[in-house]
């Protein structure tokens, strides 16, 4: 059973990887598969919140905005280069992140969550009003795509010659994509196995036995905050050099709100889930764009269907509906029985 | 000018207060953000509107609006909210968050996305017309009505939760959940309640709005939620005194943000106030300290 799994994990892995070099790819495919690996990246960044520490951020697309505006206007105004932009991106986000952590995190969590949803509006708004810098609803058109510049190597080489590769067409941002979607992955499974992981996990259970036994509440939480927005903040650097367009409506609460439902899918604080959450809403939000103008209903309805699930799941799967994927990414033999046990004391 | 911006924004925050009114009332008793009450503010415009284009008068229209939109809120407790009693806070949270979007959309599915109008026929003509007139500042019978309408229902409100039975259970429950149960208090009914009469005060609210501006859509709700809930942590959540200075409080800032400041940002204001008060006084201006709880 363990072994067939394994072998259909590798074999999507391989159908994944060799999908844009067959004959019979589609651009339009291609593109709904960057999508949901640019969705993944925001799930497996907001998971950390709701799903490691039982924190709910209603605000992720904020720092989604600021990644990605942050990348946008680096790359329009000072043509900087995509890799330089990345850890720019990502270190402004989770600046802005601890800036807006530190003095909420003390607070009740819903307080939290409301503060993170005002501050994600407010971010749209600034997006909106402040044209000398933004463009504000006219967006940002023209960002350059990414460009792969080697000629260092060339030089290095003894070769006169312009090694510079333009990422043109879905299928180079697909594969690097799929390489950022990897190094989230692993980063995540690393930290969640960690020191780290297991603080996070100790203070969603039970803050107060988690503060008796010597974590630093606050300063983990921070640092939950810092490394989720920065994770947003990262997909967002990618999404403005991927779709070379910026505009504040991209950023709106329906995201932070389509993120959530992802990780509440694939159950909160499960990694794995978080992917196929993706996956799941975004090929469900393609079908229903195409299906509901059909029944005459403007397509902003499929989010019934999207607050539906989340209600569902809350009721009935809390765990969501993928609870044997979440057994498999759990490494540590402690954490697994202390999670039984958990469990267990809840069923009860 | 300046009066004239106080009158208006008075008036908008008596809307705030109305709604705010909702949310603290039911985080009083069961430590929840309905979130979903913006819905039901926007449902009680809708409602009304279906009522008139019945046929029935406009008063008979409001009431039932009312009521729906009481039996909706509690409705909306018994099917999503109760059965999270005991789970961890984040359920409940994300519950209310998936049921606002639900009932968002499924008032886009039955009434369309686009604003409508409010039936004037049903409103007297005198309406839009001024009430009183001081040099440069007026009030239109319409703001006359929500001042009424709005000191009428808090007024009623107050008495209840201080001189009823009920609102003695409901302030004990506020207190501590566990002895008011064991005091006899039948807690679900109790919650019950809260959520029909903060679901009314919040559906009167929207129909008010929706003859003010004379437009409802569906996504009213929305905005208006959130500024009705920084109007209620404004005046310190839980507290229904609290909810109805933060929404008057909120209202007036509101449009003289707009009026002086900047106007685009109009909605920043709610957010900024929030988030500040949020930080730097979370148990507003007259509630209790609010602290982590596990």
């Amino acid at each position: 059973m363990r072994g067939a799994a394994n072998s259909l994990k590798y074999l999507l892995l391989a159908a994944a990887l060799a999908y844009p070099l067959m004959p019979f790819r589609d651009v339009y495919v291609l593109h709904v598969l960057v999508l949901i690996m640019v969705y993944m990246v925001l799930a497996m960044g907001l998971n950390i919140l709701p799903g490691f520490c039982g924190l709910l951020d209603l605000g992720f697309v904020g720092f989604y905005g600021i990644g990605a505006y942050t990348a946008g206007l680096l790359t329009v105004h000072y043509n900087m280069s995509f890799w330089l932009i990345v850890p720019l991106a990502v270190i402004n986000g989770a600046l802005f992140g601890v800036l807006l952590g530190a003095p909420t995190l003390r607070l009740v969590g819903d307080y939290f969550a409301i503060v993170t949803f005002g501050f994600s509006e407010l971010v749209v708004l600034f997006l909106t009003n402040e044209i000398w810098l933004t463009r504000g609803p006219l967006g940002i058109p023209g960002i350059a795509p990414i460009a792969l510049d080697v000629t260092w190597l060339a030089t290095l080489l003894g070769i006169d010659e312009r090694w510079r590769y333009v990422f043109r067409g879905e299928m180079p941002y697909y594969y690097l994509a799929m390489v950022m979607v990897a190094l989230v992955y692993v980063v995540m499974r690393r930290v969640e196995d960690s020191r780290l992981g297991r603080a996070w996990l100790a203070i969603r259970e039970d803050p107060m036995a988690a503060a008796s036994c010597g974590v630093n509440l606050f300063a983990y939480k921070v640092i939950a905050f810092a490394v989720s927005t920065g994770i947003g903040a990262m997909a967002g650097a990618f999404l403005a050099r991927w779709s070379q367009f910026l505009s504040p409506d991209m950023f709106k609460f329906w995201e932070s709100f389509l993120v959530l439902c992802m990780v509440v899918l694939g159950g909160l604080g499960n990694i794995n889930g978080a992917l196929i959450g993706s996956v799941i809403l975004i090929a469900l939000g393609e079908v229903l764009r195409v299906v509901l103008p059909k029944l005459g209903l403007p397509a902003e309805t499929r989010f019934l269907a999207y607050g539906l699930i989340m209600v569902l799941i809350m009721r009935f799967r809390p765990n969501g509906i993928f609870t044997q994927v979440a057994e498999s990414t759990m490494q540590s033999r402690l954490i697994k029985d202390l999670r039984a046990r958990l469990d267990a004391r809840r069923t009860a | 000018m300046l009066e004239q911006q106080l009158v208006n924004g008075f008036t908008l925050g008596l809307i705030y207060a109305l709604i705010a009114v909702g949310y603290t009332m039911v985080y009083g008793v069961i430590e929840l953000i309905n979130f979903a009450h913006g819905e039901i503010y926007m449902l009680g415009a809708f409602l009304t509107l279906s009522f008139i284009s019945m046929g029935l008068p406009l008063p008979l229209a409001v009431v039932l609006a009312m009521l729906a939109a009481a039996a909706i809120g509690v409705l909306l407790d018994i099917v999503a909210y109760r059965p999270l009693r005991e789970a961890p806070r984040l359920a409940a949270l994300i519950t209310a968050i998936g049921m606002s979007i639900f009932l968002q959309n499924l008032a886009m599915i039955i009434w369309g996305s686009r604003p409508l109008p409010f039936p004037r026929q049903a409103l007297p003509a005198f309406f839009s017309e001024p009430a009183l007139t001081f040099s440069d500042v007026t009030i239109s019978w319409m703001q006359m009505l929500i001042y009424a309408v709005a000191v009428v229902l808090m007024v009623g409100l107050n008495l209840v939760i201080t001189k009823t039975r009920v609102g003695t259970a409901m302030r004990a429950l506020a207190q501590n959940q566990t002895a008011a149960a064991l005091m006899g208090i039948n807690v679900n009914r109790v919650i019950t309640f809260t959520f029909a009469l903060g679901s009314a005060m919040g559906a009167m609210a929207g129909i008010m709005v929706s003859m003010y501006y004379n437009t409802m859509y569906p996504t009213m709700g929305y905005l208006a939620g959130v500024k009705a809930f920084a109007a209620a942590v404004l005046g310190g959540i839980g507290s229904v005194p609290g909810a109805m200075l933060g929404g008057v409080v909120l209202g007036i800032a509101e449009t003289l943000g707009a009026g002086y400041l900047s106007s685009p940002y109009r909605d920043g204001v709610a957010y900024a106030v929030m988030i500040l008060v949020i930080i730097f006084r979370p148990s507003g201006l007259l509630g209790r300290a609010v602290t982590e709880k596990a």
